[in-house]
């Protein structure tokens, strides 16, 4: 219970940063998603039911914070978290490049996802989402990718400290 | 003593003798004295300094952050003043608010302020700054709000360009930049116009500023011409906006006309 507050605090630190000082960042386009490395980093250390449940709380809260009235977060960051959950095995993200290029790629599926529900979801076409694809948001996949060793380090130092007893962190089980 | 005041005679050669063999180890004695002296008022003056010298930075600091805060209040008092200035100047009643944080998601663009259902906010409520229209309450809390803002894909302002009265849709594009949609390629618009929102959507009020055409384009063909839009406010650095709790119904004259003219309502979009 105390694990899973803590997580849930932890989750909502991140998104603050990102909804508070990341948002002001004077170039938009090197903004990252550094809620996203949080999931993707809980697909490779949490179990998949508390999980989920984390990922699917902190997607709902990104939707309840955002100007997007579809839930499209709710739906996309538990699916990624799962996503991440079946690489737990298979991949062995020990090197800095293993893990910015899974972020990368994770945000780069997202973002095609999002893209195309938001297509599919709008009454009137939204052909100007698809050039901002390319010139606005992969740069930002891009810093997603870069800053999230960083990231996955200080994850894995609060993990350990927190949770020491369960012996938890990317190394150990990733 | 008076004897010897009286007496031309300065002092016996004795005396003298004595006095020339003493007065080099006095002065010598005295010039220790005074050095020593001297180095250890210097040194406790040093250590003093030091001290005063700390301290004095420790001041200096104290009120070069005071003076940060002064400027930042006086900044903030300035925008206050501006936005009361403006808030007299608008007849519908405002509410103030400030704005707490941005969107975490770079697909969309809104932002959070700290008032909501409790202080009358309510949901397609018009957002606006001194320097033009922000955007609209998309969602509501008791105490908390999400504005929708102009550059969010989402959001459609009907608008008309200020020089020539040509009738448009500024729908967001993201990253600070709204487009004018169905816009008529036979209206004459210019780079440098000004767009304000026309009243028709019902919700905005008419005559407030929107931005300014930094882009036109006419193609060959088509019916209408694309213009890029640049928001008056700048959405980026927001922190204080107003909220106007209700919009004046539109001119039954003018929304004749809408009905008439322009069959791509923003009504379409989410407000």
């Amino acid at each position: 219970m105390k694990r899973n507050a803590i997580l849930l605090l932890l989750g909502i630190l991140f998104l603050t940063f990102q909804t508070t000082l990341l948002s002001y960042l004077p170039i938009q386009r090197i903004r990252p998603d550094i809620v996203l490395v949080i999931i993707l980093y809980w697909g490779f250390t949490l179990p998949p039911i508390s999980g989920g449940i984390h990922a699917l709380f902190l997607g709902y809260l990104m939707d309840l914070f955002s100007g997007n009235s579809f839930g499209l977060y709710t739906f996309t960051r538990p699916l990624l978290f799962y996503l991440a959950q079946l690489f737990r095995g298979r991949l062995y993200l020990e090197s800095f490049l293993s893990q910015s290029l899974f972020v990368f790629i994770f945000a780069l599926f997202e973002g095609l996802l999002i893209l195309t529900f938001l297509a599919a979801l709008n009454p009137a076409p939204l052909g100007n989402l698809y050039s901002p694809f390319f010139t606005f948001f992969l740069p930002q996949f891009f810093v997603t990718g870069v800053i999230t060793p960083v990231l996955f380090f200080l994850l894995q130092k609060i993990f350990l400290t927190l949770f020491q007893r369960q012996g938890m962190g990317l190394r150990e089980r990733g | 003593m008076s004897l010897r005041v009286k007496q031309k005679q300065g002092v016996t050669f004795v005396d003298a003798l004595v006095t020339e063999i003493v007065s080099p180890f006095q002065k010598a004695s005295t010039f220790l004295i005074k050095t020593v002296h001297g180095v250890f008022k210097n040194y406790v003056v040093l250590v003093h300094l030091q001290r005063e010298n700390l301290l004095l930075k420790q001041k200096i600091g104290e009120l070069q952050r005071e003076n940060h805060q002064m400027k930042e209040m006086a900044y903030a008092n300035e925008r206050f003043k501006k936005l009361l200035q403006f808030r007299e100047k608008i007849s519908p009643p405002v509410i103030a608010a400030e704005v707490i944080g941005g969107d975490p998601s770079s697909w969309f663009k809104s932002i959070t302020l700290n008032k909501g259902e409790k202080e009358g906010i309510r949901k397609g409520m018009v957002v606006i700054a001194p320097e033009g229209v922000v955007g609209q309450i998309l969602k509501t809390a008791p105490y908390h709000s999400t504005v929708l803002l102009i550059t969010d894909y989402n959001s459609a302002v009907d608008a008309i360009v200020q020089r020539t009265r040509a009738k448009a849709i500024v729908e967001g594009k993201g990253e600070n930049r709204c487009q004018l949609k169905y816009l008529l390629r036979s209206e004459d618009v210019i780079v440098g116009d000004v767009a304000i929102t026309s009243g028709l959507g019902g919700n905005f009020p008419k005559g407030l500023m929107v931005g300014e055409i930094r882009k036109v384009e006419k193609k060959e063909h088509g019916i209408f011409q694309y213009a890029e839009l640049i928001p008056s406010v700048d959405l980026t650095k927001l922190e204080e906006v107003l909220i106007i709790p209700e919009a004046p119904p539109p001119p039954l004259e003018e929304k004749g006309k809408k009905v008439k003219k322009s069959p791509p309502r923003s009504s379409r979009k989410k407000k």
